[in-house]
């Protein structure tokens, strides 16, 4: 019988890097001419180069004579160590760059889209290093492909995430500690982890390695374009924790009050430990130190325990409530330099799960640390993956699934061999989410109990507004629709996927919604034929997106959500309707009994 | 030749006089046959059909649902998988009929045809669509067809550290569906309604789990209108098409047995048969009438309960006195590879046993599986039937008794005990008395004996241990344990007290049971192992615990690191802490209907085991 937790998990509430300002190319080593400041670029997928649109925000790289040359690198005026590196990018058909960490270690970009086997040099890669003694055809050695495919479609915006660790050297100069690419995160897909490089890759600015060096991007082979160009560098010195006592209160405690209650124990720590007490469960612990702040700033707290407990910082309450060791509570507090007084308090009423206590401090510009012994933190469990496949087949599955952090409970996915896939609400008849890639992780399922039943998509995600697509003309599309309003009528398999039937009162008419690759695997074909003979036909309307933004590309192709992902058909042009709040609906007025449109990242 | 036979003939008479007959065993009866599941595939079995063409078809708690060619394992032991539908979530019933599956997904009851026959489903239609929370506990059973063609399924509760059906519609109810997709709540209080059924005269029976407001496992008759316990589900009761009304303010909380709140509560329904928690399972599961007619069992017209956590099929016979349904259980087959959640008979009259134990463990190490029980012709020395009578029961055996075994009053051992009907999970045993035999009487035919008692109590569970009972042969009974719950006491004649009837009391030299030193010269005396094994089993300890391993619950090695005193281990004994013992799924039940002083030598045994870890180096 566990006790339920009620999940809060609350991410870092802020990753305030610094960012590289795109309104002049002064960030930058002696640009090439062929770097420009621009304001709005858009492709088609199949375009070579970029339309552009002049001002202010995206880096963009164009051949503007002849050849590309190695000088038309981009070198940023930031030399780092440490780094967290982020920015967006975004390639037309066939682009080939890369980010070299400190000028010397490559992550590529590449555009890989579609591709199935992918090597270190596809997008996302880690570059191979080489060496030209190792004698001709030997020359390449190392690299690092990535774990999966997730990279977008050309003229899309893509975004990337780089966590390097810098080379360490002993005072003579000598290497102590390889380079690390602690996380590659392309288009939010975890693709690379801890890789250690042995040395520098091909084509990097120095032949040796070195504590510092530039950010460098590649600008030889084509164009290319960036933005939010953020990074944070971990310079400046973070709190501590000193000073630190503790009483103990033996006894049950179901919140982290210690009331009129004795303390059974007292005594100082040199860190914070839960393992100061032997007790396993029914205790109450107050530690209280002082929290020596060295620069005002903001610092972010985050807390783990298994129980109950509470962060105080000058008396106030920041961090609470009953949690398992494994969700990351953070809470955000201003502090001024010098001394605080820090509290915290934590009960477990309960003899079940481990003991646990771990509180890390972050401050932008320095690296997260923890004011706890090491010890105090145990291990998550183990959980191996469930993975459902979908090789050779097409594969549907039912689950729950969270979409826009709800909990739907009636909805199929459908992983196909191209390597799209697709989450659908069988009640509400609307695509909740569509990605590539790897297909669906059923851990949270089939393990065990199965306590939150869900699974979730493996892949390069684009969630959708999972509403029902069709409206009769004049009237809103409603947030969701009850099965009085649509009709559910089940499934049937064809070509190995489901289409999926509705009856829908409104118009008196039948729904059939087809959903298949399109010819060339790139992207889902959305096919909803109306049958019946309503008077209504005439007067009905495909809401093909709603999204924040929609840039029109050409006739039949727009953008949406920051130019995520295409939408695309042929026939009537769209009516781009405000919604609110602050939002765009995209609508295609229906031409006879059948409409057809991609979704296309 | 010649010589080969010879040498076998002189191998026979040596095996025959060289050793006395083992005891025999369920499986010298009931024989378990393994059907071979293809490495990679998880049939965590949710469902069985049998088909009419021979075939049977599975689903599974991952959604899929296989057709399985030469179940019956006829000419040759393999048998052949083939996927016939799959991405449905968690299917927890199957059926077949007119060539179509039904099956129930958590949030739906569904129709499935294979409308072109390759052989792969091609069509998968809602007949109803369920209301979820989205918690994982909200488990939907079924479908059971009735005869009018209308689909039956029971929805588990919700689980937020206690049962809950509020979330979404009918939960903790029992449904009726018609095939056009109307729904007829029928019944309520259903907790955890995993396995259900429809007798030879069109009543349902259900199985269901210790836990809140539920003391012990137990299957309930559900008619129309009916509670059975749990008011997890009571809310819906409000809506218009409810068969009743109750509100939860009417429902006693009071820890008195289940029946005094059935005087108060009108729709209240007691169980048919209780199962005594660990004894009789710990988590009872599918239930199922023996109707092939004798193919199945020596015991034809009885019900076969299965558990998942013990991995066993327990057998039910019920009568109805004063039209109301009450019986016994009793052990018949244990031993299975896994949990079993199903039942279902094949056309050759064996039963298809289906298994999965993810979340929960069982005493079958698997994590799933699909085997057969088979009855081999041979007739075992068993109760048949135990009929209640105004003054006592009437025990029917399958074979002649053997007189003096059933006259001496020591060969019955004879209690009555209840549970307490409460929110809280499960129940300690309570009001227990030991039931005396006044009067035995046996039928011409040596196969029946009526027994007066000196206070039979109307409701409780009457245990009747009939270890001294032996048949002509001088046989033991293969199961002496039975458990009848005795709702009604039918009327009816009185056993008349005369010489003939008077029991044998017999001053028998028994070997007294040596009590356990457990101090001498200052040293512990240790139980020894064969003596705490003999008390484990007497007790059913070892249905959940073993030595060494880890079964349902720790093994006593474990527990014996924690370094309890004897005396603190009798007091988890009778009033178990789960949450001392996180990692394990099903909660120990209360277990303080077993002596203090057996409790005590059996946690000296254990503790003996934490010594032995220490013991030095030999120093010799």
């Amino acid at each position: 019988m566990k006790k339920v937790f009620y999940l809060l998990l609350l991410p870092w509430v802020c990753w305030a890097q610094q960012t590289i300002p795109l309104t002049d190319l002064s960030a930058f080593d002696h640009p090439s001419t062929n770097w420009t400041i621009e304001q709005v670029i858009k492709a088609r997928p199949t375009d070579t180069s970029f339309q552009v649109s002049s001002g202010k925000g995206v880096l963009l790289n164009t051949l503007r004579h002849g050849k590309y040359k190695r000088t038309d690198d981009l070198k940023f005026n930031l030399n780092h160590g440490d780094i967290h590196f982020m920015m967006d990018f975004m390639l037309p058909k066939g682009a080939n760059s890369g980010i070299y960490l400190q000028g010397r270690y490559e992550v590529q970009l590449f555009d890989s889209w579609g591709k199935k086997s992918l090597k270190f040099g596809d997008c996302g890669g880690i570059y191979e290093r080489w060496d030209d003694a190792r004698g001709k055809g030997n020359e390449g050695f190392e690299g690092f492909a990535p774990r999966q495919n997730a990279c977008k479609a050309p003229g899309l915006w893509q975004s990337i995430e780089i966590d390097f660790e810098a080379p360490r050297f002993d005072a003579s100069g000598k290497k102590i500690k390889n380079a690390v690419f602690k996380k590659v995160i392309l288009n939010g897909i975890l693709i690379q982890e801890n890789i250690e490089m042995s040395g520098v890759t091909r084509g990097s600015l120095f032949s040796k390695e070195g504590p510092l060096g530039p950010i460098t991007i590649q600008g030889d082979h084509g164009p290319v374009a960036f933005k939010n160009i953020r990074y944070e560098t971990y310079d400046k010195p973070s709190a501590k924790l000193s000073n630190i006592s503790y009483q103990y209160y033996e006894g049950k405690f179901p919140e982290p009050v210690i009331g009129q209650a004795i303390p059974l124990l007292k005594g100082n720590l040199a860190a914070l430990t839960q393992k100061v007490i032997k007790a396993r469960n029914d205790y109450l612990i107050h530690y209280v130190g002082d929290l020596e702040i060295p620069e005002t700033d903001n610092y972010s707290f985050q807390t783990n325990w298994t129980g109950s407990g509470v962060l105080k910082i000058d008396g106030k309450e920041y961090n609470s409530g009953a949690h398992w060791y494994t969700d990351d509570i953070s809470a955000t507090v201003n502090l001024t330099a010098g001394k605080h007084k820090f509290e915290l308090i934590h009960v477990k009423d309960f003899s079940w799960g481990p003991k646990a206590l771990g509180v890390f401090v972050k401050r932008i510009g320095a690296q997260i640390v923890p004011l706890h012994v090491r010890t105090s933190l145990p291990d998550p469990e183990p959980r191996g993956l469930i993975e459902v496949k979908a090789n050779s087949e097409p594969v549907y599955q039912r689950s729950f699934t969270f979409h826009q952090g709800k909990k739907k409970t009636h909805v199929i996915h459908l992983g196909d061999p191209t390597g799209l896939s697709y989450s659908y609400d069988l009640k509400q008849g609307a695509l909740l989410q569509t990605w590539k890639g790897k297909f669906l992780n059923a851990t949270q399922m089939w393990l065990d109990r199965g306590e939150p039943q869900t699974a979730e998509p493996m892949g390069l995600n684009v969630v959708m507004d999972g509403k029902f697509p069709l409206v009769l003309s004049s009237q809103a599309q409603p947030d969701s629709v009850d099965a009085t309003k649509l009709v559910y009528k089940g499934y049937k398999i064809l070509l190995g996927r489901p289409v999926y039937m509705y009856d829908w009162p409104a118009a008196s008419l039948k729904v059939e919604d087809h959903i298949n690759p399109n010819e060339n695997g790139t992207g889902w074909l959305r096919t909803i034929n109306l049958i019946g003979t309503s008077p209504q036909k005439s007067n009905i309307e495909v809401v093909v997106g709603n999204s924040p933004d929609v840039v029109e590309i050409n006739a039949g192709l727009l953008a949406l959500q920051g130019m995520g992902y295409y939408v695309q058909w042929a026939g009537a042009p769209a009516v781009i309707l405000n919604t609110q709040p602050a939002g765009k609906q995209v609508r295609v007025p229906l031409q006879g009994n059948s409409f057809t449109y991609q979704l296309i990242w | 030749m010649k010589l080969k036979l010879s040498i076998l003939l002189l191998a026979i008479s040596v095996g025959a006089f060289g050793q006395k007959p083992a005891p025999k065993t369920e499986q010298d009866f009931y024989e378990i046959k393994t059907l071979p599941i293809p490495q990679d595939l998880y049939l965590e079995v949710g469902g069985l059909a049998t088909m009419p063409d021979g075939r049977l078809a599975v689903s599974t708690r991952r959604g899929e649902i296989w057709i399985v060619e030469n179940p019956y394992q006829k000419d040759s032991h393999q048998t052949n998988f083939k996927k016939f539908a799959s991405g449905l979530h968690e299917i927890l019933g199957l059926a077949y009929k007119d060539g179509v599956f039904y099956c129930s997904q958590r949030g739906e009851l569904t129709k499935i045809t294979d409308t072109n026959r390759d052989g792969v489903a091609d069509l998968y239609e809602p007949i109803y669509q369920f209301e979820l929370s989205g918690n994982y506990h909200e488990y939907t059973y079924g479908p059971v067809f009735d005869k009018n063609g209308d689909m039956l399924v029971t929805l588990n509760l919700a689980w937020i550290g206690f049962g809950e059906g509020k979330f979404a519609q009918w939960r903790g109810w029992l449904v009726k569906i018609k095939p056009d997709g109307t729904l007829e709540p029928q019944s309520a209080g259903l907790r955890s309604p995993a396995g259900y059924s429809i007798n030879d005269e069109g009543d349902i029976f259900y199985g269901e789990n210790q836990g809140d407001w539920v003391g012990s496992g137990r299957i309930t008759h559900l008619a129309k209108g009916d509670f059975a316990g749990n008011p997890g589900g009571i809310k819906w009761a409000k809506e218009p098409n409810s068969p009743f009304k109750l509100t939860l303010e009417e429902i006693p909380d009071n820890s008195q047995p289940m029946f005094e709140a059935a005087k108060k509560v009108k729709n209240l329904k007691l169980p048919a048969v209780w199962f005594p928690h660990a004894i009789m399972g710990i988590s009872t599961s599918d239930i199922i009438q023996d109707t092939t007619k004798g193919k199945f069992s020596p015991f034809p017209g009885q019900y076969f309960v299965a558990d998942q956590g013990q991995s066993k099929v327990m057998r039910v016979f019920m009568e109805k006195v004063n039209g109301v349904y009450q019986g016994f259980c009793i052990n018949y087959r244990e031993g299975f590879q896994s949990g079993i959640l199903r039942e279902r008979f094949g056309s050759d009259g064996s039963m298809f046993v289906g298994m999965t134990s993810r979340g929960w463990g069982s005493t079958g190490k698997d994590n799933f599986g699909l085997q057969r029980l088979v009855w081999n012709g041979l007739t075992p020395f068993e109760i048949n039937a135990i009929h209640a009578k105004s003054d006592g029961f009437e025990i029917s055996f399958t074979q002649a008794v053997d007189v003096k075994s059933v006259k001496n009053a020591a060969s019955y051992a004879l209690r009555s005990y209840i549970y307490q009907y409460h929110h809280q999970y499960g129940s300690p045993i309570i009001n227990v008395k030991d039931v005396k035999i006044k009067g035995i009487s046996v039928s011409a035919d040596k196969k029946s004996v009526r027994i007066s008692l000196d206070g039979i109590r109307q409701f409780y569970i009457h245990e009747f241990i009939l270890k001294g009972i032996l048949n002509e042969e001088g046989e033991p009974l293969l199961h002496e344990t039975a458990y009848y719950t005795l709702n009604q006491i039918p009327a009816g004649d009185k056993l008349a007290m005369n010489e003939s009837t008077a029991p044998v009391i017999e001053k028998e030299a028994i070997a007294v049971v040596e009590q356990p030193k457990l101090a001498v010269n200052g040293k512990k005396q240790l139980v020894t192992e064969a003596q705490a094994m003999a008390l484990l089993k007497k007790h059913t300890c070892l249905a959940c615990h073993a030595k060494d391993k880890k079964v349902i619950g720790p093994s006593y090695e474990d527990i014996a690191k924690r370094k309890y005193s004897d005396q603190q281990i009798l007091a988890l004994v009778y009033k178990p802490n789960p949450q001392n013992w996180p990692d394990y799924a099903t909660e120990m039940a209360p277990m303080s209907h077993i002596p203090a002083n057996d409790v005590l030598k059996i946690a000296s045994w254990i503790n003996g085991l934490g010594a032995k870890n220490k013991v030095e180096p030999n120093r010799d």
